[in-house]
This record gives structure tokens, C-alpha cells and sequence, in this order.
């Protein structure tokens, strides 16, 4: 069942190959130009930022509100060890991504054995998002408050150049791509997708839920401070505005939206159609928050059975002649295509959520 | 101190106001709206294009309330109903998400037309002396609005068929459709009627200082400050979290600073919901 013949490896990883070789092209086209290497590097940085909230939104349903606050964290963290404490740069980057892990996984583990529901766990994450954000402003003395922080380690690196800081995101993306696979194939997978469809079943099953959901924050916590980091000194200044929950948390959520909930490549294919639609609506500042909304109502209204079962189906058509021949991991429709055997357009009870206890 | 302590008590009157709409809204339906400030906005905005057009402080305050409200109304007749036919999990999650939408929509549109346009009611006279503390006319007003309507809708939920009916869906949906109560229209109003009290407090908040067309944020926050720590559902309760906080934020913005503040509240926010979820006066019923 588990697809471990070399073919099957190698079209599980197919999709993630073709992704970087489309991402590695781009510098070709818009290598010259520093504001261009720039927007796409913000859409290479954001694809990672979503990797991460994926992995714990759309693989267990804990709705952390806090993605920026989390690469604030790793940015902050990375920035002040490597320029104020003399810490070598990868060491200091590493410091910012456990950083993040660990307060990730704390407030996951406090969502699960309080067993939160997605209301709660987002109040929470948001609380902390907002917080973390005072935080910064208020303590001036270590963050410069909102005049911002110049980063100045990683500045003599490769990342000062025009397209090389390009390539390492790139090569971040694809690294959280492969392990987003690499999870989905593996045991915890299989788990992650059992709890989504039916916590009680997964349980009964005997799957560990609660360790599921710690893990998962955990580990896209760990994502996220890792970008969020990598960002800071390669940009060479941050502020509390860099990783606000307006611009990072909203642009992350539509999308998340936008590029599905839950599948492997949905994150990439929402920060490259998020990032064309605001280089259209560059001149048009004032009403993007408009349009971030239309986009936001747009995409969950229609879909009326639900995001995720929609989704779901419309992956299973899209998907289907793939799926012919690899049914058994295939991206995430497999389970109930699978099961059922025809990929009819109504999802399968089982894609729903159990009802709040 | 005493002097603080006033002040606090002030505007915790009005934060509980705020609390109060979004609390019911999602104890009736399991909503939880994040547009909460941003209708309270909307009609502040009203009010205050109203006034600039040289219309009286009454009418213009009215034409803001019943534009709040009929929006409110509006959204729950249209872009909610989906999201009521779902149960549980899921039904929340789509309300959360649409009503953040609706919040950027708002604020996106709002910000784009009128990008200067603040409401001040100016309440005139001089300072009132109250325990020995002289304080605002717009502040003793703001709070004698707050505590009247404060004390009609507990009324109205206690005592009319009405508020029993609201408090019947609250308790069960099911239960009450059962004995002939329409949900659907007790959420419809309900909704409408909370647009209607935040934008009463964006008005009473306005006659101490201007209301800025950003500030629907803010009241968002706030609003779900108080109603978490009140308890989600829980009337009595967001009050009593309202002054509560309205204290703590005033001693503490007094004697630490904003910015503490603000991380004290939210702290008390992810507190009660880790420790007490059901919230201060909660049942702990889950």
C-alpha cells in the first residue's frame, strides 16, 4: 500500500521537481531587475510561510492565527543573537527556527489538552499573534520599536546579491515541499489524514491525536521561523510591520484559500497567484484590502459543501487519470476515491469534520 | 486613582456594550464575527458624513445606527446563510472565515472612499463633580447611554417573548425550532441589532475622542477581548468583563503604559480561555 517501488517515489516527488525547475527559471526572465527579484522573493518567502501553516491547518485542523508573529519570532531571534550576541549566521537561524518551534508547539499543546476548538485555538493564536506584536513595539530598547531593526549579519553572504537570495527560497520551498511529501507518505500521514476525516474514528483506531496535533504545530511553527529568519538577513531590515498580522496572517489565509487547503502544491500555486494579483493591483493600494476580502468570501461561498470537500472533489477530477494508476498516495483525494472506488462529485461523509463536542 | 478607577469604569460600560453584540451573535448561531468593529465603524462613518452634510447630532447618530444595523441584517439574510446550514466544526469555521472577509471589505472600502473621516460628537459643558472627581459631560453621557441600554436589553431578554425566544436558540436550536421558534429570524435580527450597539459605542466612544475609520480593528479586538473573558454567550458575563477590563486597562495604561496594556488584555483573553472557558460568570457548561 505504501507505493515503496522507485516509480512510485519518484512521481509522488514529480510535482515538487517541476515546481523548482519552474521557480529556478524565473531569475531568467526577471534576473535584471532588483524590484522584480524582490517581489518574487516575497512570493518564494510567503510559499514557505504557507508551507508551514499547511502542514498545521490544513493537515489537523488547529487554526493558528500567528503565522506572522511565529516568523517575527524566528526574525527577531536570528537578527538579535547573530548582530548583538556575535552568533554565527546558520547557528543564529537555527536559534530562531527552535524559537519558533517551541512557543508553536506550546501554544499547540495547550490547544489540545485544553482540547480548544478551532474557535479557541484561533483566539489564542491571535491573542499571542497581537501580543507578540506589542511586544515588539514596546520594547525598544532590543527591537528599535517601529523604526525597525537593520540586520547586518548575513549581509557580507551570498544573500546580498541580487538573484542568489532568490535560489536559497527557492531551495527552502522546495526542501518544505519534500518533507510536506515525505510526511504525507509516512505513517503520520496517514494519521493526519485518518484525525482530519474522523477525530473519534482516528482515536479509536489508535492513532495518538493529541501527539499528532503537537507535532504538526510543531513542526510548521519550525517552518515558519525558518522563513521568517532566512527573511530577516536577507532583506537586511525588519520591523513589527514585517511579520504583522495583516500583512503576513491575512495574505497567508487567502492564499491558503486560494491554493487549496490541505494539498501538497496549493500553497505554492496561492502565493504565486496572490503574489501576480498584487503586482497587477500595485497602483491600486487603497482598495486591495477590498479585494483581499471579495477574494475571501468568493472562494469559501463558492464552495457550498465546504472548503475542504470541495476541494477534495474537484482535485479528485482533476486528478483522476492520475490517480488511476497511483491510487494508493495519491495527493489527498486518495482515501476517498479510493474507498469508494468512483470519484463521484458528493464527498463522502467521511471528509467532513465531526461536530464540536 | 479615584479618578482612574472612573475613567475605567467609563469605558468598560462601553467595552461590555461592544462585548455584549458579539457574545449573543455567537451564541445564537455560533458566528463569531469578526466584522463586530467594522460595522460599529460603518456606522460611525454614516453618522459622521451625516453631520459634515449638516444634518443635527440626532439625526445623523440615528442614520448611522439604522445603516449599521440594516448592513447587519443584510449580511445575515445573504452571505450567512450558508454558513447556518452547516453544523458544529464547520459551521463555525465558515462563519469565522466570511466574517473576516466581510471585516477587510468594510475596512478596505471605508479606507479607500473616506480615509480621513473621524466622527466627534461634542457634548459641551463643563466638568460634573461625581465622589469628588470632575469628570466629562461626553463621559458621564457616554456611560449613562451605556448603562440604560445595558439594562433594556437585559430586560428584553428576561422579561419579552422576544428575549426568551433569543435565549431559547441560545441554549438549543434545535430544542427551540422544536417549540416554534424560527432561528433563522431571531439570528437575522439579533445580528442586525448587535451592528446597532456597536455602532452606539463607536458613537459614545466618540463624544471623548474622535473615531477614526481604522478603528474598526481595534473594536474588533476588544470585542472579542471582552467576550471571550466574559464568556462566549454569556450577557451578564460581558459586562461584568467589560468593566472589569475597563478598569484594568485604565490603571495599568495609567501606571505601566499602552503598550503593556494591551498585552495585559490579551493575556487575560488567551487566559480565560486556557484556564476558564466557559468565561468569568461561565457555568461550565461545554
Amino acid at each position: 500500500m505504501r507505493g515503496l517501488t522507485r516509480s512510485a517515489v519518484v512521481r509522488a516527488y514529480a510535482p515538487i521537481g517541476a515546481v523548482g525547475v519552474i521557480a529556478a527559471l524565473l531569475p531568467l526572465r526577471y534576473g535584471d531587475s532588483r524590484t522584480m527579484m524582490g517581489v518574487i522573493i516575497g512570493g518564494a518567502l510567503f510559499a514557505a510561510y504557507v508551507i508551514g501553516f499547511n502542514v498545521i491547518f490544513g493537515s489537523t485542523g488547529q487554526l493558528f492565527l500567528c503565522v506572522g508573529a511565529l516568523a517575527g519570532l524566528g526574525g527577531y531571534t536570528s537578527a538579535l543573537l547573530a548582530d548583538r550576541r556575535g552568533l554565527p549566521l546558520l547557528l543564529a537561524m537555527l536559534a530562531g527556527c527552535l524559537a519558533a518551534a517551541v512557543v508553536g508547539g506550546v501554544l499547540s499543546l495547550v490547544a489540545v489538552s485544553r482540547s480548544l476548538g478551532v474557535i479557541f485555538t484561533g483566539i489564542v493564536t491571535l491573542a499571542f499573534s497581537l501580543a507578540f506584536h506589542n511586544l515588539l513595539l514596546g520594547r525598544r530598547d532590543l527591537t528599535r520599536g517601529e523604526t525597525g531593526l537593520v540586520v547586518r549579519a548575513g549581509s557580507d553572504t551570498l544573500l546580498d546579491e541580487r538573484v542568489a537570495p532568490y535560489y536559497v527560497f527557492v531551495g527552502l520551498v522546495v526542501a518544505y515541499l519534500c518533507i510536506h511529501r515525505a510526511l504525507q507518505r509516512s505513517r503520520i500521514g496517514w494519521a493526519f489524514r485518518a484525525l482530519r476525516d474522523d477525530e473519534v474514528a482516528a482515536e479509536l483506531a489508535g492513532i495518538d491525536v493529541k501527539r499528532c496535533r503537537v507535532a504538526a504545530g510543531t513542526l510548521g511553527s519550525a517552518m515558519v521561523g525558518l522563513a521568517g529568519a532566512l527573511y530577516a538577513h536577507s532583506e537586511g531590515f525588519i520591523s513589527p510591520s514585517t511579520y504583522a498580522f495583516g500583512r503576513v496572517d491575512v495574505r497567508v489565509l487567502v492564499m491558503l484559500a486560494l491554493g487549496g487547503i490541505g494539498s501538497l502544491l496549493g500553497p505554492v500555486i496561492g502565493a504565486a497567484a496572490l503574489t501576480v494579483l498584487d503586482e497587477w493591483l500595485v497602483s491600486s493600494n487603497e482598495y486591495r484590502l477590498v479585494i483581499y476580502g471579495v477574494v475571501i468570501l468568493a472562494l469559501f461561498l463558492g464552495m457550498p459543501r465546504g472548503v475542504a470537500p470541495t476541494l477534495q472533489s474537484l482535485r479528485e477530477r482533476r486528478f483522476r487519470w492520475r490517480q488511476t494508476r497511483q491510487a494508493p498516495n495519491a495527493p489527498n483525494g486518495g482515501t476517498t476515491s479510493a474507498a469508494s472506488g468512483s470519484p463521484a462529485p458528493t464527498p463522502s461523509t467521511t471528509s467532513t469534520r465531526t461536530p464540536a463536542r | 486613582m479615584k479618578a482612574v478607577v472612573f475613567d475605567g469604569v467609563v469605558l468598560g460600560l462601553q467595552f461590555g456594550l461592544l462585548g455584549v453584540g458579539l457574545t449573543v451573535v455567537y451564541g445564537l448561531g455560533g458566528v463569531l464575527n469578526l466584522a463586530h468593529g467594522q460595522l460599529a465603524v460603518l456606522g460611525a462613518m454614516v453618522a459622521a458624513l451625516r453631520l459634515d452634510a449638516g444634518a443635527s447630532v440626532g439625526v445623523a447618530v440615528l442614520t448611522g445606527l439604522a445603516a449599521a444595523g440594516a448592513i447587519g441584517l443584510l449580511l445575515d439574510r445573504t452571505l450567512l446563510r450558508p454558513v447556518y446550514r452547516r453544523r458544529g466544526e464547520p459551521r463555525v469555521l465558515l462563519g469565522l472565515l466570511l466574517m473576516l472577509g466581510v471585516a477587510f471589505v468594510i475596512d478596505g472600502v471605508l479606507g479607500w472612499r473616506y480615509p480621513i473621516e473621524a466622527l466627534r460628537v461634542r457634548i459641551a459643558g463643563a466638568p460634573i463633580d461625581v465622589l469628588g472627581v470632575g469628570m466629562r459631560r461626553g463621559s458621564l453621557l457616554a456611560s449613562a447611554i451605556a448603562l440604560g441600554v445595558g439594562a433594556v436589553l437585559v430586560a428584553f431578554l428576561r422579561f419579552t417573548t422576544a428575549g426568551k425566544a433569543v435565549r431559547s436558540v441560545i441554549e438549543d436550536e434545535v430544542g427551540a425550532q422544536l417549540c416554534g421558534i424560527n432561528p433563522a429570524t431571531v439570528r437575522a435580527l439579533v445580528l442586525g441589532l448587535s451592528a446597532v450597539l456597536a455602532a452606539l459605542v463607536a458613537v459614545t466612544r466618540s463624544m471623548t475622542a474622535p473615531v477614526t475609520v481604522d478603528a474598526g480593528i481595534d473594536l474588533t479586538i476588544l470585542a472579542l477581548i471582552v467576550a471571550v473573558v466574559g464568556g462566549l454567550g454569556s450577557v451578564s458575563g460581558a459586562f461584568a468583563a467589560g468593566v472589569l477590563l475597563g478598569i484594568v486597562n485604565t490603571v495599568s495604561a495609567h501606571y505601566i503604559g499602552s503598550y503593556v496594556t494591551t498585552i495585559v488584555l490579551l493575556g487575560a483573553a488567551a487566559l480565560t480561555i486556557v484556564a476558564r472557558p466557559s468565561g468569568l460568570l461561565g457555568r461550565g457548561q461545554e
